[in-house]
């Protein structure tokens, strides 16, 4: 399924002062995600369009339970779309078995969580190697090196997550999420859990991913202040997206 | 990466851990103790008898090769019909009696001259041989068991025996009495459990038994140069199977814990499953994590019950010096492999169990 679109460039990397022809990274079609409340079913989302591009930092913002979270993890291919299309750099993630997603997940997708999410029993450091031992190629130590830096987190990689701040663990978890180079960035409230001062700084580094190194971003908040890091905002209410949809 | 995520995991719970590598230590002690335990009485007793350095053994007919378990008895006349064989250059008749008091023996009662004709005699670390009908020989193992001395009080059977030697161990039972006065105790007048014979040359065992089968229709007759391999639990009645269901209980001990173990391990860890799931963890990946860490824990385990069966061993030799308790390397091995197996399948539930969460479901458990 080949969808394209023209937009504005959303991202300063990609642009040029003409218009150009991308495809998007990132397509949902009349998404729908229901979850079962013993026998009832409880739609998440209903009918989502929604369609993301290559280097666009978008911020889904709503209020509790509207979907943003069952959009990501749909898109993410934590959860199967009850009927609709997903598309994911070209593949249709709602035909695709739960282990073809896990691959996919593993190759082309990085998960940021409010909750920071390390393993409790690996120091900085394995919790961000384990990602690259799942990927598969092993331990890349100039990579590694590379992004432990840019986090700044050369000198807590010996500590475990019980050893951290909020903040650092949140660099640790994003650390975690990069290392592999996936195509895009999936962040449930990243800065949920963190103080002003740590937001901040979790922020200005997602900007940065996505400014220094075309890093595509999707990013759940609540927040509009960490929404204005975003190049666009999508807006939802009662699983469906109200505005912010690109124009084709 | 995945040796340290399982190294790392497995030290997380210390207490956790440390009871279930206990478990899989009991299990491993247990197997390699209750066969050690049965093979080495069994190889022991064996050994014994072959040391009496008789050719043949003549026992009733339908006797066990378990002489405990032989009540049968025959005239001592007997005795007197295998002297005229050919080939046959001693014979020394023996009954054997049962005594559960003070622990479980089997008293040899002999005929000093017939025994040390047939077996070259005992070597006496203490005292000399029988003279008096109340005279009672103990081997040195006996003796240390029982704080026996020689020329003390040694009560056996309801008896008051006088302890006229001490001698080295290896001559079939471990308690010797005269043949009358135990023929007297039991109520055996003239009778004998079984006969020891021993050939002019060893060649000469078969040409034996060939001329005593005709004159011995039914009777066991069995060369004694064969009698360690029939020594085995597999000749005993009901010792398999008691060995079986004692390894079977010592394996469901070790399963189970290791199963409640993993079982917690992964309710505990759902939200790290869902964690790794997020990641891209495959369901193998997350089932190998799980299993390595269950390996790693039967292996420690393995290497603790191999040190608590050496100590087990220990302890209970010094207790009971008269017991033999044979650990072999096969069996070390089959006990580690059994432990590892059990392990494996204890954590295999929980391990499909863990692999198959729903990643949302586990990333938001708290």
């Amino acid at each position: 399924m080949a969808i394209t679109t023209t937009i504005r460039p959303p991202a300063e990397a990609l642009l040029s002062t003409r218009e150009l022809r991308v495809e998007p990274i990132v397509v949902t079609e009349n998404l729908w995600k229901l979850y079962h409340a013993g026998k009832v079913e409880v739609p998440a989302l209903r009918g989502v369009n929604f369609r993301v591009l290559p280097g666009e930092f978008v911020s889904v913002m709503g209020p509790s339970g509207c979907g943003k979270s069952s959009l990501l993890y749909v898109i993410g291919g934590l959860a199967q779309a009850s009927r609709g299309h997903v598309l994911v750099d070209g593949n249709d993630l709602a035909a695709m078995s739960d282990a073809e997603r896990t691959k996919l997940r593993r190759h082309k997708i990085g998960f940021v969580f409010q909750r920071f999410n390390l393993l409790p029993t690996l120091d900085a450091r394995g919790n961000i190697a384990i990602a690259q031992h799942i990927y598969g190629d092993g331990f890349d130590p100039h990579r590694f090196e590379v992004i432990t830096k840019m986090l700044g987190l050369t000198e807590r990689l010996k500590h475990r997550p019980s050893e951290m701040s909020g903040g650092e663990q949140q660099r640790v978890a994003i650390a975690r999420a990069i290392v592999n180079e996936p195509k895009i960035i999936l962040a449930d409230e990243p800065t949920g859990n963190l103080d002003t001062q740590n937001s901040e700084i979790v922020l200005s580094m997602l900007s940065q991913l996505n400014k220094e190194l075309g890093q595509t971003i999707i990013m759940i908040t609540h927040n509009p202040e960490a929404a204005a890091y975003s190049g666009r905002v999508v807006h939802m209410r009662d699983g469906v997206i109200v505005d912010g949809v690109p124009a084709d | 990466m995945m040796r340290r995520l399982v190294v790392n995991n497995v030290l997380h719970r210390p207490i956790r851990t440390i009871v279930s590598v206990i478990a899989v230590g009991v299990e491993v002690a247990l197997v390699i103790l209750i066969v050690g335990l049965t093979s080495g009485l069994l190889q022991e007793t064996a050994k014994r008898i072959e040391g009496i350095g008789a050719d043949i053994m003549l026992q009733p007919p339908s006797a066990s090769v378990f002489l405990a378990f032989s009540g049968a008895h025959m005239p001592i006349k007997i005795a007197d019909k295998l002297r005229e064989l050919r080939y046959v250059q001693a014979v020394a008749p023996v009954l054997l009696q049962f005594s559960s008091s003070g622990g479980v023996d089997i008293i040899y009662g002999i005929d000093p001259k017939s025994f040390r004709d047939v077996s070259s005699g005992f070597v006496f670390l203490e005292g000399h041989d029988m003279r008096e009908p109340n005279d009672i020989l103990l081997d040195d193992w006996a003796a240390k068991a029982k704080h026996a001395t020689v020329d003390s009080t040694f009560r056996v059977l309801d008896h008051d025996f006088h302890v006229a030697g001490i001698v080295e161990h290896g001559k079939g039972a471990r308690m010797f009495v005269p043949l009358s006065t135990l023929q007297d105790l039991s109520g055996s007048r003239d009778k004998a459990s079984l006969f020891f014979i021993k050939c002019t040359r060893p060649d000469h065992t078969q040409a034996v038994m060939d001329e005593m089968r005709p004159i011995f229709p039914g009777y066991e007759i069995r060369p004694l140069k064969d009698f360690l391999s029939l020594m085995t639990a597999s000749n005993l009645p009901g010792l398999d199977a008691f060995i079986t269901s004692m390894i079977a209980l010592a394996v469901s001990i070790g399963f189970l814990v290791i199963l409640l173990s993993m079982y917690t391990t992964v309710i505990e860890r759902t939200r790290d499953i869902g964690v790794l799931k997020s990641i891209g963890a495959s369901k193998g990946y997350i089932i190998r994590a799980l299993l390595g860490e269950s390996a790693l824990i039967c292996v420690i385990g393995i290497a603790v019950g191999i040190a608590m069966s050496y100590a087990g061993r220990a302890a209970f030799l010094s207790s009971f010096p008269t017991l033999s308790i044979l650990i072999t390397p096969d069996w070390i091995v089959r006990s580690a492999l059994i432990a590892l197996a059990g392990g494996l399948l204890g954590a295999s539930y929980p391990a499909w169990l863990a692999s198959r969460k729903d990643a949302i479901e586990a990333l938001s458990y708290d």
